[in-house]
């Protein structure tokens, strides 16, 4: 029996070649690059145990109709195009490792860490937001995979419009699914968390006279994943009624985003050959690189730490015990 | 002849009923509308296949002086681009930039158009004395003209245009990506408009007009094999693409004045019969308006691979047109081969003929309701649809 971790990483590697070079390698889409965290996936995999293993998730198998049965043919012709799509879609219909569902578990987790008595279970309006919260992720990643052509060249355009098009489909369902919740506030905040992703693409990491370029990073990182995280712990409380947890469990969602992709922009930037374009070059300019890793280590740490300090507002459950061991798993 | 032209457009008809029952999706409250919806709609179906097209309605309709739809609600509209703007300001300067590009007020509006004749038709019809329009649905209006912006946008980057409504496109602007996540940023801030409206049900029917609107463009992807099938789903890509966001708009304003579910229905089934022929017209004006210029001399849908009602009506005349459809026109040649066969043959009479019919059945709906100048312009609406096929 193959050790998990081995396996893991030789997967992540073989899925992780073939990225266009147009998409720039701080967005890389997977948790980390070629070195894989054990503890992280070690803390994912025994909280996925905490809420029954996520069955009900998105895989494309499961939203799969004719018309989308019509992409599979066209993303035939995109292999080997370097089309971030390929990369995408790869992870959704093969994908059997779970971590790259983790928004979703983390509102799972998050639901069931409010429940103050130990017979209630997540309601299924609590998992169909789950699934929402993953379905946007994901329409995030396609449509932010769109690539600028500036010459015509017809493989990628049809690349783009197959991106274009299935992240349509992801945010038309979510949008289905949100309106069965019969919860308009979650509608505003899953409304604004789509928005928020939006404008992050506008923000530039440049010092500006009132930010540094960290505030800056900050501040993009959070529109970008923090958002969305957020607002689905907010809006799972206020689906479970757990009206005196709400803001924490808000703050908590931002604070471990930002630990999260602080986690990812570190392994990426020890991973990355070519240091001088990665994102913490730019946030840390001519500092030797082991202060640079220490300085956002610190960065992450703190995020982290905010983020532990945030669950003691929960009640002692596994779940809430789950949550913490995936956050302190990011100190690693 | 005429009992096969009969018999299509008898057929282009129906599928629409039979293809809204079996894409009921999810959701059981909205498959018990539908239901309702379709028995009314298999009444109407009988009066439009014995009777001699003409209208119907029992309104006069006077010579002159008519107010046009447009002229009526403007007070309506005034400022409807600009709210829009506004509700688009707050976020980075270059987003606002682009998310605003498309809201200037130069497109023809005739969405909000017919959404707020609805909302003033249904309000008088349910109460005389009741105020014109409320708020709430002028907010409809604002909501449905920013999906279906949204939706051009990324229509735009899908179908690579170069340029809409005589100004550059935005993807030639901005680039593809940013132009893709402005149209998120637009369908973003739709929806939350959408959610503080505070009503369920209009959230249930808008957020459905985007399932639908995305199905549209996936069901223009694929071409069907079967030539026996090709109406039917030219129809029901029309309805998803086109007449879905209409409907639901009207349905969505006669909701918020409490109209019941009958009252719905004439609302969404007007919606969608004037969207459908609303979409067959432009795909006439395709060729009649192209050949009527010099150097141009290909539909643009011919181009970008579709095959649209005159085609498919042609190529019952023309049978060599099937293998050009199923390669969706892509051999040298193909395109003007199918220009030139369509203008031959009847397709675009029996194009005309399948929109007056869809007029003619949008008028039946609203003679349904209490006369007045709003409900004349939901039928002038009509009649002005047909004209532009002149």
């Amino acid at each position: 029996m193959v050790p998990r971790s081995c396996l893991i990483r030789w997967k992540t590697r073989h899925l992780g070649s073939s990225i266009h070079p147009a998409v720039s390698f701080s967005r890389s889409l997977f948790a980390s690059s070629q070195v894989y965290q054990t503890s992280w996936v070690q803390a994912v995999s025994n909280a996925e145990k905490v809420v029954g293993f996520p069955t009900s998730f998105l895989s494309l198998r499961s939203v799969a109709n004719d018309e989308i049965s019509n992409i599979a043919v066209y993303l035939k012709k995109l292999i080997g195009t370097g089309h971030p799509l390929i990369t995408t879609a790869k992870n959704l219909v093969y994908s059997n490792d779970k971590t790259h569902q983790t928004r979703g578990l983390l509102v799972l987790l998050m639901s069931k860490a409010a429940k103050r008595e130990s017979g209630q279970d997540i309601l299924p309006e609590q998992r169909t937001l789950a699934e929402i919260t993953e379905l946007v992720h994901t329409a995030h990643l396609i449509h932010t995979g769109v690539i600028n052509l500036n010459t015509p060249n017809a493989n990628l355009e049809m690349g783009n419009k197959m991106a274009v098009l299935c992240g349509d489909f992801f945010l038309a369902h979510s949008c289905v699914q949100l309106a069965t919740l019969q919860n308009l506030k979650v509608v505003e905040l899953i409304a604004q968390a789509i928005s928020d992703y939006s404008t992050a693409e506008f923000i530039d990491i440049i010092a500006s006279e009132n930010d540094s370029a960290l505030d800056r990073w900050s501040q993009q990182m959070t529109l970008r994943y923090g958002s969305l995280i957020a607002h689905a712990c907010q809006s799972t409380l206020i689906l479970g009624n757990n009206v005196e947890l709400i803001e924490s469990g808000k703050s908590f969602g931002l604070e471990i985003a930002l630990a999260w992709q602080a986690n990812i922009e570190i392994q990426s930037f020890k991973s990355n050959a070519n240091r001088a374009d990665h994102v913490l070059s730019k946030l840390f300019p001519e500092t030797p690189f082991v202060d640079v890793v220490a300085n956002f280590q610190a960065v992450r740490d703190r995020h982290v730490n905010a983020a532990l300090k945030l669950l003691t507002a929960f009640p002692q459950n596994d779940a809430s015990l789950a949550l913490g061991n995936i956050a302190r798993a990011l100190k690693c | 002849m005429v009992v096969s032209a009969r018999i299509t457009n008898f057929l282009a008809y129906s599928s629409l009923t039979v293809s809204r029952v079996s894409h009921l999706g999810n959701g059981s409250l909205r498959y018990q509308w539908l239901l309702s919806r379709n028995t009314s709609l298999l009444q109407l179906r009988s009066k439009i296949q014995t009777a001699v097209p003409s209208i119907t309605s029992n309104v006069s309709v006077p010579k002159e002086n008519i107010p046009t739809a447009d002229a009526l609600v403007r007070p309506d509209l005034e400022g409807l681009y600009e709210d829009i703007r506004e509700g688009l300001t707050n976020t980075q300067p270059e987003l606002r930039q682009i998310a605003q590009y498309y809201f200037n007020g130069e497109g023809k509006a005739i969405r909000p158009v017919i959404t707020m004749c609805m909302a003033r038709a249904i309000n008088y019809h349910l109460d005389q004395n009741a105020p014109g329009v409320i708020q709430k649905q002028k907010k409809i209006a604002q909501i449905a003209e920013m999906i279906h912006t949204a939706s051009l946008v990324h229509d735009d980057v899908i179908d690579v245009a170069d340029s809409r409504r005589s100004r550059p496109s935005v993807n030639i602007l901005w680039g593809q990506k940013k132009s893709i996540i402005a149209g998120d940023f637009i369908l973003a801030m739709a929806s939350g408009m959408l959610a503080r409206l505070q009503n369920q049900q209009v959230i249930i029917l808008l957020s459905q007009v985007l399932a639908d609107l995305v199905q549209g463009e996936f069901m223009q992807l694929g071409a069907r094999e079967n030539k026996d099938e090709r109406f039917a789903h030219y129809s029901e890509k029309t309805f998803k693409k086109t007449a879905s966001l209409i409907a639901y708009s009207c349905q969505a304003v006669s909701v918020l004045s409490g109209a019941d579910s009958t009252l719905q229905s004439i609302a969404f089934q007007y919606g969608r019969q004037l969207g459908m022929a609303f979409q067959l017209v432009d795909d006439l004006l395709d060729f009649i308006a192209t050949s009527a210029q010099v150097g141009k001399p290909v539909a643009a849908d011919l181009r970008l691979g579709l095959a649209t009602a005159p085609v498919l009506f042609a190529a019952q005349k023309f049978s060599e047109l099937n293998p050009l459809i199923m390669r969706r026109f892509q051999e040298p040649g193909d395109a003007e081969t199918a220009f030139r066969l369509v203008l031959r043959s009847d397709g675009l009479q029996r194009t005309k003929e399948l929109a007056r019919q869809y007029c003619n059945d949008a008028v039946t709906q609203v003679a349904q309701l209490t006369p007045s100048p709003y409900q004349q312009a939901l039928v002038t609406l009509a009649h002005q649809l047909l004209h532009r096929m002149k």
